[in-house]
């Protein structure tokens, strides 16, 4: 019957879902868009799946708490400008200064949504609504209307995202990439193998459940708003090497990004359940998506953000439909146990 | 060395108290509990069963009296702090992580495990823990696959995994099969066999007498009896569990006869909620559904109203077939519902009592341009306030500001205005006081007299025999039976409801 697919992890079932729309979906532009099988295409995906996967990692931490950070965007805008200020005015700094800035920049401004949310008991949607709006302001206040421009920065800076560590064929991988990789191998063997991750599944999954087991939350969900700040505050970083010129209007949108990866790559946005593996294939399905649109022919490349919202609903749907098929089994096991060992039913009176 | 009689008792609480506002949710209960005992504890709703086993697990502090472990006296701050001194609850609704698996499920409270997840060594830990139970189940399954039952034993398991001494089982089987009952009850036993001190709630008298070492009753928060299980009969616990003074129950007067079929059942069923539910209601007629928490009462209540619709059977308003899937429908046929959950699915807190009352019939409300007109509402509302003596200095005045029994009259009110044929009360007079309680009754019959047919769900038994007409007894979602009132005696419908007498003595 049916049963095996109780036995199957409802989020093995999920990302194998995944794999499967994004080997589809690139089939798909390959027959439709010349030229679409090549190294140019992989370098210039894979440079950009490198920041919107920093971002969604960090996204996929707190959704997985029951939380969402709508701020990112602001975030990455905010250290990215900041970081390159600091490096047109002290050029000389080491590069590992540089990036440990960003991430604490990052780190500082989730602070203050981790605080509300999990201290203050604000919503988190209220909260990072909230933050986004004023993280932006600030910027635009504090940049005062000039860009940081490419001539000024430092020579490493600029040559960053062409930086290949090793190549495969003629496909390059970028240092960049390299680096949201190793993020996310990282965070995907903490969530599995560290025990004090698993805390942020058991919180998400169920809080008052976690309260009674001892787990501490407010710890929980602050620490998941500091890594996605952290995260968001590396990503604003690579932004500001891959692109160089920057404006107060850096990394808007990025948070309908984040949250699309994240909910498309099987991340319940209820809490509870998600994996680094499918929050990658998210990413890389909604970027594939993304610079496909603009090469694609028959599509205006304004159509992108609906279908980016398209998608996301989508995939909530999906989740949804499936999980309450799951639930109708469960119960109907249930029912059929039940009747299997109860007495008959009384007579009829009236 | 001389060898100890008996051993010491592992948790005994002694004179304890605890009061609610001005209601008194337990007064001096004693309570010993053994190792290796099975301790049922039985009593009818609002006896203080909950109250007892949320101070012994920590959720409640005792006003008085005194709780020692093992002999030494202790002070349960909170959940965790039980946790750590043995003392372990499951109950109906199960606490698990859906998302997590079996095996990390139970050892999730564990500290002392280090930096990084052994899951060989989790799975084969919780293999151990639940083989212990004498059960068999994939300790990598997730948690959200699981029936109910199987998330008990999961439950269980994270209990004795925490070395438990004291485990309380809160009606573990009330929404069980009898299959899955039948394993609960094993592992109760074998818990028992380990030492364990198992303290049983439930409803079902049979499983009291299958399981149980002792069996202690309470009532109205009292401490009434605490026997060995060989020297009790059903007849003795039945008695102790209602054992009011027996003029307590003055049954109606037996009613004149009653107006023309308002409403007829047939075969009434949700599924996996309640099943066979049949009867007929007259204008003018007041039926009380009878039973235990999780009887499904309420349940019937919310599928007339169209809340929870029914799936099989018929309904039937004078003499025709409607089909009632929402609660607009249920509306249109002339049938009200006053919801026991007042602040769910009953009043809008922070409105007034004007716009509370005129909420379920503003249409007729409108005037020009299609607005409300307010100084019709306001007479609505005042209309209301005399006749049903709301206890106001203003009909301004935002419902949430208002006494209980003052609430209940504002959504019997509310529900009055759409001139119902068929009203429906659940649990009419729970948490309000006892000269509103009166008042509240004398409504209902004031109301019965006037033709309307009326349905009182409630599991006070001297309020449905005060109320009743006549009385159908539920039991774990199944009509048990239905009669008169002036066949019915508390001792008859409370046996009914426990499962004491099955469904055909009725």
């Amino acid at each position: 019957m049916t049963g095996w697919l109780q036995s199957v992890h409802p989020q093995t079932l999920r990302v194998t879902a995944l794999a499967l729309v994004l080997a589809l979906v690139i089939l798909f532009f390959g027959s439709q868009i010349d030229n679409y099988y090549t190294a140019r295409m992989f370098n210039r995906i894979s440079t950009s799946v490198a920041i919107i996967l920093l971002i969604a990692i960090g996204q996929a931490l707190v959704v997985i708490t029951r939380n969402i950070d709508l701020s990112v965007g602001s975030i990455v805008g905010f250290t990215a400008y900041l970081v390159g200020d600091l490096l047109v005015a002290q050029p000389d700094l080491h590069p590992l200064v540089v990036v440990a800035a960003a991430m604490a920049l990052g780190t500082a401004l989730g602070a203050v949504n981790g605080l509300l949310v999990a201290y203050g008991r604000v919503p988190a949607i209220i909260v990072t609504l909230g933050t986004l709006a004023l993280y932006r302001t600030l910027l635009v206040e504090y940049s005062d209307a000039r860009s940081i421009t490419t001539a000024n920065l430092p020579k490493w800076v600029v040559e960053l995202p062409q930086a290949t560590l090793f190549s495969i064929g003629n496909l390059d991988i970028r240092v960049t990439f390299a680096i949201a990789l190793g993020v996310a191998l990282v965070v995907h063997l903490a969530l599995t193998r560290l025990r004090a991750a698993r805390r942020l599944y058991a919180v998400g999954s169920n809080p008052d459940a976690a309260a009674i087991a001892g787990i501490n939350a407010e710890r929980v969900v602050f620490t998941a708003f500091l890594l996605s700040g952290a995260l968001a505050g590396l990503a604003g970083f690579v932004f500001l090497a891959r692109f160089g010129n920057i404006t107060v209007v850096a990394g808007l949108g990025f948070e309908l990004k984040s949250v699309a990866a994240v909910v498309v790559g099987g991340v319940n946005i209820f809490g509870g359940s998600g994996t680094v593996i499918g929050v990658v294939l998210g990413t890389t399905l909604v970027d594939v998506i993304d610079n496909s649109l603009t090469r694609w022919a028959l599509v205006s490349e304004f159509w992108r953000d609906a279908l980016l919202g398209m998608l996301i609903l989508i995939a909530v749907a999906a989740d949804t439909l499936m999980n309450r098929y799951l639930d109708r089994l469960r119960r109907r096991r249930h029912m059929s146990e039940l009747s299997a060992g109860t007495a008959p039913l009384p007579r009829e009176t009236g | 060395m001389p060898e100890p009689v008996l051993a010491p008792p592992v948790l005994t609480l002694a004179g304890v108290a605890k009061s609610f506002a001005l209601t008194a949710a337990l007064a001096d209960v004693s309570l010993e509990l053994m190792p290796g005992e099975i301790h049922a504890l039985v009593g009818e709703n609002g006896a203080g069963k909950s109250t007892l086993i949320k101070i012994m697990t920590g959720v409640h502090q005792p006003d008085e009296g005194t709780i020692r472990l093992a002999g030494t006296a202790v002070t349960i701050t909170d959940t965790q702090a039980a946790q750590r001194l043995g003392i372990a609850a499951i109950y109906q609704e199960p606490m698990v992580f859906p998302d997590l698996d079996v095996a990390e499920n139970i050892f999730i409270s564990h500290r002392d495990q280090g930096l990084l997840m052994d899951w060989r060594r989790l799975h084969e830990a919780a293999s151990s823990q639940i083989a212990r139970l004498g059960v068999t189940l994939d300790v990598r399954r997730a948690a959200s696959g699981l029936t109910l039952a199987e998330q008990q034993t999961v439950e269980i398991a994270r209990a004795i995994s925490l070395d438990v001494k004291v485990l309380i089982m809160d009606e573990p089987t009330a929404s069980l099969s009898a299959h899955e009952v039948a394993r609960l009850m094993a592992i109760a036993r074998t818990l028992k066999d380990q030492g364990v001190a198992v303290l049983y709630i439930t409803h079902r008298l049979e499983e009291v007498f299958e399981l149980a070492d002792r069996v202690t009753v309470l009532r109205d928060g009292r401490h009434i009896s605490t026997r060995p299980i060989t020297e009790v009969t059903p007849d003795a616990l039945v008695r102790d569990m209602v054992g009011r003074a027996v003029d307590h129950f003055v049954p109606k007067a037996a009613a004149g006869p009653h107006g023309e079929l308002v409403l007829r059942v047939r075969g009434l069923a949700r599924e996996g909620v309640f099943t066979g539910v049949g009867f007929d209601l007259h204008a003018g007629e007041v039926l009380c559904f009878s039973g235990l928490v999780g009887s499904r009462r309420t349940d019937i209540g919310l599928a007339l109203f169209g809340i929870q619709p029914a799936t099989t059977g018929t309904i039937e308003l004078d003499g025709r077939a409607v089909l009632i899937e929402s609660p607009e429908a249920a509306m249109r046929h002339g049938i009200a519902y006053v919801s026991e959950d007042r602040r769910k699915l009953g009043l809008a807190m922070a409105l007034p009592i004007t716009a509370n009352i005129s909420l379920a019939s503003l249409r007729r409300l409108l005037g020009k341009l299609g607005l409300i007109d307010r100084r019709a509402e306001l007479a609505m509302a005042e209309k209301h306030k005399e006749r049903l003596n709301i206890r106001t200095h203003s009909v301004a005045l935002e419902v949430g500001k208002l006494s209980g029994g003052n609430q209940q009259k504002v959504m019997l009110a509310k529900w009055l205005e759409t001139e119902p044929r068929l009203l429906i009360f659940d649990e009419p007079t729970r948490g309000i006081d006892v000269g509103a309680k009166t008042e509240v009754h004398a409504i209902i019959n004031d109301l019965a007299a006037q033709g309307v047919a009326i349905i009182v769900i409630s599991s006070d038994l001297p309020e449905v025999m005060a109320l009743a007409d006549r009385v159908l007894v539920m039991r774990e979602g199944r009509q048990m039976g239905i009669f008169a009132i002036e066949d019915a005696t508390p001792e008859g419908i409370m046996s009914l409801a426990t499962g004491e007498r099955p469904a055909d003595a009725a």
